[in-house]
């Protein structure tokens, strides 16, 4: 990191670890819904933006986690954390026994196999005794959105910590060589099987731990909603607008869509999803790298930037 | 001394399509070897074999005595095994230096666990290659000289025992292709082996040690380049047969 | 056993429509390389196409379906020659997501124009249905079944013989080809597409007839479509006669004897199998 972004940074962390002192309700309840899908987008980054599998499994870790955190604590009344845990397990087994065969398939192949696994589980789960079949779980309310606040947003923190480590290690670098040219990495030693393995189960690592807080924060799951594929689309445009691949760009992106929607839902209610669709394909359209990219070549180039990167993806 | 390099009856079909046919030969040590052959000989074919990316249909590949032939790719690369492509496949998203890090970091022996000191192996690297200019570039930046000189040094960063070469002259210059020539001739010096396809007969016939002709899959000769050019099979193959 | 002949059958109907759902996408993907996941609201459209040619112009829904295709193949073109040819060599998420945003928008337009109420195309013979012993054949599904194999059959007629569906043919190998065809390439793109979203139309036009239409019905359709276009696999345009019949059929199969909740793990665990074992379809060549 240079000298001026250590503190930036710092800065920032510290605003938002205030805000529930000084912000209100809905503020820090928009703050944990917006906090964990920054999490979710950073889980994802691992697998998509890194490796380069575009994984529309990830609301399958999501959905165990939740399933975790409910099953633990209403089946077997055991504490929130042995939730977490439980769903951290379920996910990582998951990653490694669907994403051997899985992980073998490429590009759009790939996302779609990871696309039908997500709907098989949502099936599974509405089937499933413990799970509450289809009609879900309640858990324990727990009123203190402070420490959901916390919570979510010390899991960031650890998730970005883990990205920034991942940017300038072996293991990260490895990643990187896949998503560049997979034949390419394993000529030179990389073990692509398992390190793809591996991204898919750090990235599920992190969806699960955001999937059980968010359960024990609203007290209630069920298949539809924890198991929810647009809930994936989301981390991908979240990630994708705020740069795949890079420390900070998927919590940008996380936080300034959050932001967006939020105040469009609330401005204009009726055509919220509408405006988030354009804002969708224009973002692709004119800034298909990125709000990271944007910022740090829009000072050199300017609205020649938007041209350039249209120039360059046209036929 | 024992050859470091075995190809024992290799043979890889492709649904019905024989591309390498039952061919057998050995790389010793500190030798260049040079494989020629017209398109569609089969040679790339053969190196993909060598280096893991496609499993044979049948026959063994044995590195310093053991099989490999079942191995998957990145293990022989970590015994000592280190390729060039013809078709030239940077990680085009990566500065130059990373490209050839990623070498250093998991070539031979599982490579450097230090990003910083196999930064500075890769700078080493393309030093050596000629490209030391070029490190900040991105890859697909580089023109197509530059890109045959970065295949090299990423081969070159994983500290093989053994270099396999697909190419590495075709469409390079006299000058280019003289400079090249030292390289791989300073790689031998430094006791690696060298396997060299190429489609330049002069520049290949003046660099090995021995020829082996590829045609139709099967290896027609073997032998001093001399002896070889001047054989009347490979001298068909490459010209076809006279008109009477 | 007339119980599973009627399963069968009802399998086999459904998965003529299937076919034709699938047909659009997999031409889409597998030319242009675009995963168009709106696909199913282009289905959704062409339904309310349909539906309002019936409903206002008293327009029968299969007299009506070559209108609601040409509707959708200018809707396609423009879409594609106007927006999505900007972005056609940009990395794969970044196609995903504008078909995504698409999607998005499509779905909201729909709901403020046609409300969110759910409709039905009820032409006078929609009761019929003729009768094979024990067995029933719903006159509806029997027309719309019979529509889609024409459909398919005549667009891999198209693809194969005519000079268009063959230059469309070997742009899916290179892109230079449409060149040699003398056609230029983004016009070509764009009636590719075209033609894909009018067969969607199509498809859309012939599920009213079968079932109930609302807005939302899109992301369902796209999911189903994949399935189908990836277990016939991409390189033959009759391969999604194969997937779709299959589906329908696995679909009802597990209706029946398993449970109704469980027709999607089956279609989509299907989808997961077929990936894993043979990545390029039923009929695809083995790697």
């Amino acid at each position: 990191m240079k000298a001026l972004q250590i503190p930036a940074v710092l800065i920032a962390l510290i605003v938002l670890a205030a805000v529930p002192w000084f912000g209100s309700d809905v503020l820090v309840q928009f703050g944990i819904n917006a906090l964990l899908l920054a999490v979710l987008a950073q889980g994802w980054n691992i697998i998509g933006g890194y490796t380069g599998y575009a994984s529309f499994g990830n609301s399958v870790f999501y959905g165990l986690g939740s399933y975790g955190v409910g099953i633990a604590m209403v089946q077997w009344e055991l504490p929130f954390a042995v939730g977490l845990a439980f769903g951290v397990v379920l996910s990582v087994a998951f990653a490694i026994l669907l994403g051997i065969p899985v992980l073998r398939l490429k590009g759009h192949y790939f996302a779609i196999a990871t696309l039908a696994l997500a709907q098989v589980m949502t099936a599974i789960v509405s089937n499933v005794k413990i799970a509450g079949q289809n009609i879900g779980l309640v858990l324990p309310p727990l009123n203190n959105d402070l420490l959901f606040y916390e919570l979510a947003l010390g899991l960031l923190v650890v998730a970005t910590l883990t990205i920034y480590w991942l940017s300038r290690s072996r293991f990260g670098f490895g990643l990187i060589a896949i998503r560049e040219n997979e034949e390419g990495a394993a000529v030179m030693g990389v073990n692509t099987t398992l390190y793809k393995v591996l991204a898919f189960a750090l990235s599920g690592v992190f969806s699960a731990l955001a999937g059980g807080i968010h359960a024990y924060w609203v007290t209630f799951i069920d298949p539809e909603s924890a198991f929810d594929i647009s809930l994936n689309v989301k981390m991908i445009i979240m990630a994708v607008f705020g740069g795949p691949g890079t420390v900070f760009g998927p919590i940008i992106g996380a936080l300034s869509l959050s932001a967006i929607s939020e105040f469009l839902s609330s401005e204009i209610t009726s055509i919220a999803g509408l405006f988030f669709g354009v804002v969708v394909v224009a973002a692709v359209v004119l800034m298909p790298r990125g709000l990271a990219d944007m910022l740090r070549r829009f000072r050199t180039t300017g609205w020649r930037y938007f041209a350039e990167n249209i120039k360059a993806t046209r036929l | 001394m024992s050859a470091i390099l075995e190809i024992k009856n290799v043979t890889r079909r492709f649904s019905g399509l024989v591309a390498v046919n039952d061919v057998s030969f050995d790389l010793q040590p500190k030798e260049i070897l040079g494989i020629i052959g017209p398109n569609g000989a089969g040679k790339t074919t053969l190196i993909s074999l060598i280096s893991g990316t496609l499993p044979p249909s049948s026959g063994d590949i044995l590195f310093e005595g053991k099989s490999i032939a079942n191995m998957p790719a990145y293990q022989r690369a970590r015994l000592g095994i280190g390729r060039t492509f013809q078709i030239m496949r940077p990680f085009p998203g990566l500065s130059v230096l990373d490209n050839v890090a990623v070498g250093a970091l998991f070539g031979r022996g599982g490579g450097n666990a230090e990003l910083a000191r196999a930064r500075e192996l890769a700078r080493a690297q393309l030093d050596f290659v000629g490209l030391g200019k070029n490190v900040d570039q991105r890859a697909d930046e580089l023109g197509g000289p530059g890109r045959k000189r970065l295949e090299l040094a990423k081969a070159l960063a994983m500290q093989p025992k053994v270099l396999l070469c697909d190419e590495v002259m075709a469409g390079l210059n006299l000058v280019e292709i003289d400079e090249v020539i030292d390289v791989i001739r300073k790689v031998r010096n430094e006791g690696i082996s060298v396997l060299v396809i190429e489609h330049v007969i002069k520049a290949i016939k003046s660099l090995s040690d021995r020829l082996l002709v590829l045609h139709h899959g099967e290896k027609i000769a073997d032998g001093d380049p001399e002896t070889v050019l001047a054989n009347q099979a490979v001298v068909e193959a490459y010209l076809g047969k006279r008109r009477a | 056993m007339d119980l599973l002949a009627q399963i069968l059958i009802n399998g086999i109907l459904l998965g003529g429509l299937y076919a034709v759902m699938a047909l659009g996408l997999a031409l889409v993907w597998g030319v242009l390389n675009i995963v168009n996941l709106a696909h199913g609201a282009f289905i959704m459209l062409g339904a309310y196409v349909s539906w309002h040619l019936y409903t206002y112009a008293h327009i029968d829904p299969f007299l009506g379906l070559p209108i609601t295709a040409v509707v959708m193949f200018v809707l396609g073109y423009a879409l594609q020659r106007g927006l999505l040819n900007l972005v056609v060599r940009a990395p794969m998420f970044n196609t995903l997501l504008i078909t995504f945003g698409l999607e998005v928008v499509l779905t909201y337009l729909a709901q403020l124009a046609f409300s969110a109420d759910f409709r039905t195309i009820n032409p006078s013979y929609a009761g019929d249905s003729i009768q094979f012993g024990a067995i029933v054949l719903p006159l509806a599904r029997l027309m719309a079944f019979g529509v889609a194999i024409v459909l398919t059959v005549a667009m891999w007629l198209f693809l194969l013989h005519t000079r268009l569906g063959r230059a469309i043919r070997a742009t899916a190998q290179n892109l230079v080809a449409a060149r040699l065809y003398g056609v230029e390439p983004r016009h070509l793109y764009a009636v590719t597409f075209g033609i894909g979203i009018g067969l969607a139309g199509a498809a859309g036009g012939l599920y009213g007839t079968v079932s109930q239409i609302n807005p939302y019905i899109g992301a369902t359709l796209t999911a189903k479509s994949f399935a189908i276009a990836i277990i016939g696999g991409l390189d033959n345009p009759l391969g999604v006669i194969v997937g779709g019949l299959f589906l329908g059929i696995v679909e009802s199969l597990t209706a029946l004897y398993i449970g109704p909740t469980f027709a999607d793990v089956a279609s989509f665990g299907v989808l997961v199998l077929v990936l894993i074992v043979r990545p390029s379809g039923l009929l695809g060549k083995t790697a």
